[in-house]
């Protein structure tokens, strides 16, 4: 331990907790204008989070401490997440922290216990959305493993931080393979925070949902927490694809000036990508249920592309 | 009585007199409407031999003490597809006596003799379905709230249902229950859909509506045909204008009232801006619910246009409290209605993009086609009418087959598709969109000067006006009106007693259409659901009177 990394621990989690609602907020702003609305106003996001901290939670009496745990378990999975994903500078290594595949293991525990939270209010909606995600998880797992294992190829190692302690400072992206990993990487971010075409985030129709089912029977401060969760988790899988295709910026020593433009500047690149989100999210319909693993297989592809190149090349 | 009888009419009455080996009593007859009694073997050969000609049953509905009866009286309505004359087939029953079914020659039956279970408490032997309908287990034995000794009041029901309602069991492996409803994650009318899946295909889904019984039909026994108006608007929101229509045209029949021809084409005018919006909002349904709001949004905001021209028109968004019977209300000035080329023009202009936007869209195409697939074999057997009928390969439109009002000078355009599935209902909405437009045009031009209402009415009791009328006695009778709303033929019957509503029947194009939903679903899987019921855009108020 030392005090890069002590600095790290304290500054990236709380960095990510604080801005994540923001970009969940540009991204239905983006959307709002592109349908002709106004919208909510950004920080709206942060009052409602607010306010359902401050209401009671409801429990089905079919209940068990499964519903009761899973907000707390996937808002500290997600954290520890945080530690992994360097978004305003890279620490010197320490330990474990930043391996892929710890990465993916926390993510899957996360999905796996949203599922479980959602079958264990005992509505027919909640054991639906778990069953879509869980079946819609055996393809877009291995897909994941095989972006992620692009990556590690390309940027030769397996610890997150070392990637991009790799990827910064410089401007472009450092090797055009990257380019196409980013394609994967996108569809990802997509397909693991619900979004259009996968599932709509927006909609009312509980028979179409895939995660607002499984956390439809969540009420007050657990809400609060699930949805904080679901908004560091996409702002991690955003700082990721920011890391990997732009990484312009990110300091790697501990200087206030520099960690202060880093940071600006990864708010601006994700304010960017929000958008670039809110108009993929306008512009297409909803995929049908059994046509989704088609779009997952574009992922792979690239994915696959990349590790071929970079055998062969 | 004298009556008169035209051609369609004389046919009918020698198709059934060729049927059945007796002489049918005329009971009444108008323009496109005749009424048979018959013995109960002649109602039954009658029956059998209507389906083989492909009669469908529009409407089946009950009246106690009609005319001088002290019993009940059974209307049974039958109606060719595309041709304009309705036969009613008129039964007795009484209470103690079980009336035989039809149901298992005419389906649609099946729901209204549900319905006049609840309503009257008659028996129906061999019925498909021997479930309540309206009233729900809540309502105690023996309470049926249309009969004449019932007055009307506030009831108050148990909270617990006292009897189990039993849907249809679906045994198997892997085979599951999904309910759904009454409560909704979005703000929409209460309905239960209980499906049967095994994983996400749909083996069987049943419906269970009828959570808002309003008591409609009661509400309008004794009351004033004017004030009845309001009543017939409240059946359904977006088809107020239709059915306020549809029950003053009824009223006028029995009345004998000739309405001017001022009066017809504004009716005209202001049932089709109905139908544009009603069914702009349906486009935009169908998009959001397959999460394309930058499709929908433009044609949510022509709605919202068109919402604001019914104001400036009517004073009403819904066009809500202009119309009565005799005429209008109020005139609407030429000066608001020389605006509406302008208003429809830009409209055309706006829609056209916004159908272009739909139709470019692969995702949004891939979504709509060969999603719930609506057979045409099914059409006559549920009477399925309007848009959804029309995109499964039926071409009829009461406006064309049994035009009333302006209609029979002012054509609407008509448009048919074969396949049967959202995306064929979407093209036929759009394509009825763009028909109505052109009518409206077409109806505003030349409008004629003059009265708005008749001079002569047979009933009293609209002050607005001076009846000259006004304190002679109301007319007697009953008649039969049909009317092409946005979703389809509504059927209003009314029967007066000395100008007072005695029974006021309305069976909406929703209350025959929902039906089909449990046969379009099949095969499809449950995230599809919302769309499909979304193309078919059915009415629960307007099945729950």
């Amino acid at each position: 331990m030392n005090t890069s990394f002590l600095l790290f621990a304290l500054l990236n989690p709380l960095f990510a907790l604080l801005a994540a609602p923001l970009y969940m907020a540009l991204i239905r702003k983006v959307k709002a204008y592109a349908q002709g609305r106004k919208g909510p106003r950004l920080f709206q996001v942060y009052y409602d989070l607010r306010k359902l901290m401050k209401k009671e939670a409801v429990y089905s009496p079919t209940s068990s401490w499964v519903m009761r745990f899973t907000p707390y378990l996937n808002l500290s999975t997600l954290l520890v997440c945080s530690l992994f994903v360097p978004l305003v500078f890279v620490p010197e290594p320490a330990g474990g922290l930043g391996n892929i595949i710890v990465f993916l293991y926390l993510l899957a525990l996360e999905r796996f216990f949203t599922a479980l939270g959602g079958l264990d209010a005992g509505s027919a909606f909640g054991g639906m959305g778990s069953s879509r995600s869980m079946s819609l998880a055996a393809v877009i797992e291995p897909t994941m493993v095989v972006a992620f294992a692009a990556l590690a190829f390309v940027l030769k190692s397996l610890n997150l931080h070392h990637m991009f302690a790799l990827t910064a400072g410089t401007v472009l992206p450092i090797s055009p393979t990257l380019v196409l990993v980013s394609i994967s990487l996108f569809i990802i971010l997509i397909v693991e925070t619900g979004r259009l075409p996968v599932d709509n985030p927006a909609t009312h129709l509980e028979l179409t949902m895939i995660n607002e089912a499984m956390i439809l029977e969540q009420t007050g401060k657990n809400l609060a927490l699930l949805e904080l969760a679901h908004a560091l988790k996409q702002f991690l899988l955003m700082g990721i694809l920011i890391n990997t295709i732009l990484p312009v910026g990110l300091s790697t020593e501990i200087d206030a000036g520099k960690i202060a433009v880093s940071a600006i500047l990864f708010l601006l690149k994700a304010g960017l990508l929000a958008i670039i989100i809110g108009l993929f999210e306008s512009a297409l319909a909803k995929m049908r249920l059994f046509r989704l693993p088609a779009f997952y297989v574009m992922a792979f592809f690239f994915s696959a592309l990349t590790i071929l190149i970079e055998v062969f090349a | 009585m004298d009556i008169k009888m035209n051609k369609d009419t004389a046919e009918l009455l020698s198709i059934i007199s060729g049927i059945v080996e007796e002489e049918p009593e005329l009971l009444n007859a108008r323009e496109n409407e005749i009424y048979l009694r018959l013995s109960e073997t002649g109602f039954e050969d009658a029956a059998l031999a209507l389906a083989e000609r492909k009669f469908s049953l529009i409407g089946l509905f009950c009246a106690e003490a009609f005319e001088k009866k002290s019993g009940f009286t059974l209307f049974y309505v039958f109606k060719q597809a595309g041709q304009a004359p309705a036969l009613v087939l008129v039964r007795e029953a009484e209470k103690e006596k079980e009336v035989p079914s039809v149901a298992g020659t005419f389906p649609s039956a099946s729901w209204f003799e549900r319905e006049i279970r609840d309503g009257f408490g008659l028996d129906f032997a061999g019925a498909l379905d021997n479930r309540r309908l309206f009233l729900h287990e809540c309502y105690p034995e023996g309470f049926h709230p249309l009969l004449k000794t019932f007055k009307n009041g506030p009831i108050r029901p148990s909270e617990f249902p006292r009897k189990e309602y039993r849907f249809r069991q679906v045994k198997g492996e892997g085979v599951y229950q999904i309910p759904v409803g009454p409560v909704h994650a979005g703000i929409i009318e209460p309905g239960h859909f209980r499906f049967s899946v095994i994983g996400e295909p749909i083996f069987s889904l049943e419906i269970r509506l009828f959570y808002k019984h309003r008591g409609i039909e009661k509400l309008a026994e004794g009351k004033s045909p004017s004030e009845c108006v309001a009543l017939a608007e409240a059946v359904s929101g977006d088809e107020s204008m239709a059915n306020a229509t549809g029950f003053c045209m009824a009223v006028e029949q029995v009345c004998g009232i000739k309405v001017p021809e001022r009066a017809e084409r504004l009716r005209a005018i202001m049932l089709e801006l109905e139908r544009v919006y009603s069914l702009l909002g349906d486009l935009a349904g169908m998009a959001v619910d397959v999460g394309f709001s930058l499709v929908a949004s433009p044609f949510l905001i022509l709605r919202e246009e068109a919402f604001r021209q019914n104001e400036k028109l009517t004073g009403s968004r819904f066009l809500r409290g202009i119309t009565i019977p005799g005429g209008l209300k109020k005139d609407i000035p030429d000066s608001l209605l020389n605006d509406l080329p302008a208003f429809l023009e830009k409209f055309s202009r706006a829609f056209e993009t916004a159908f272009e936007r739909a139709m470019s869209s692969s995702s949004l195409i891939d979504r709509f086609a060969t999603t719930g697939v609506i057979k045409k074999e099914l059409v006559s057997p549920l009477n399925l009418t309007g848009p959804l009928a029309r995109a499964s390969g039926c071409p009829a439109d009461t406006r064309l087959d049994r035009p009333y009002g302006a209609y029979k000078d002012f054509a609407p355009e008509l448009s048919v598709r074969k396949i049967g599935d959202v995306f064929s209902r979407f093209e036929v909405k759009a394509n009825e969109i763009r028909a109505s437009a052109d009518l409206i045009l077409r109806l505003a031009e030349k409008l004629p000067q003059g009265p708005i209402f008749a001079e002569s009415t047979g009933y009293a009791g609209y002050a607005g006006h001076n009846l000259r009328e006004a304190n002679s006695p109301g007319a007697t009778g009953y008649s039969l009106a049909l009317v092409e709303a946005p979703r389809g033929q509504n059927l209003h019957w009314v029967y007066m007693k000395n100008g007072i509503v005695d029974r006021y029947k309305v069976r909406t194009a929703s209350f025959c259409n929902w039906q089909v939903i449990e046969h379009a679903v099949l095969g499809n899987i449950v995230p599809d659901f919302p769309l499909i019921n979304k193309s078919l855009n059915l009415s629960y108020a307007g099945t729950d009177l």
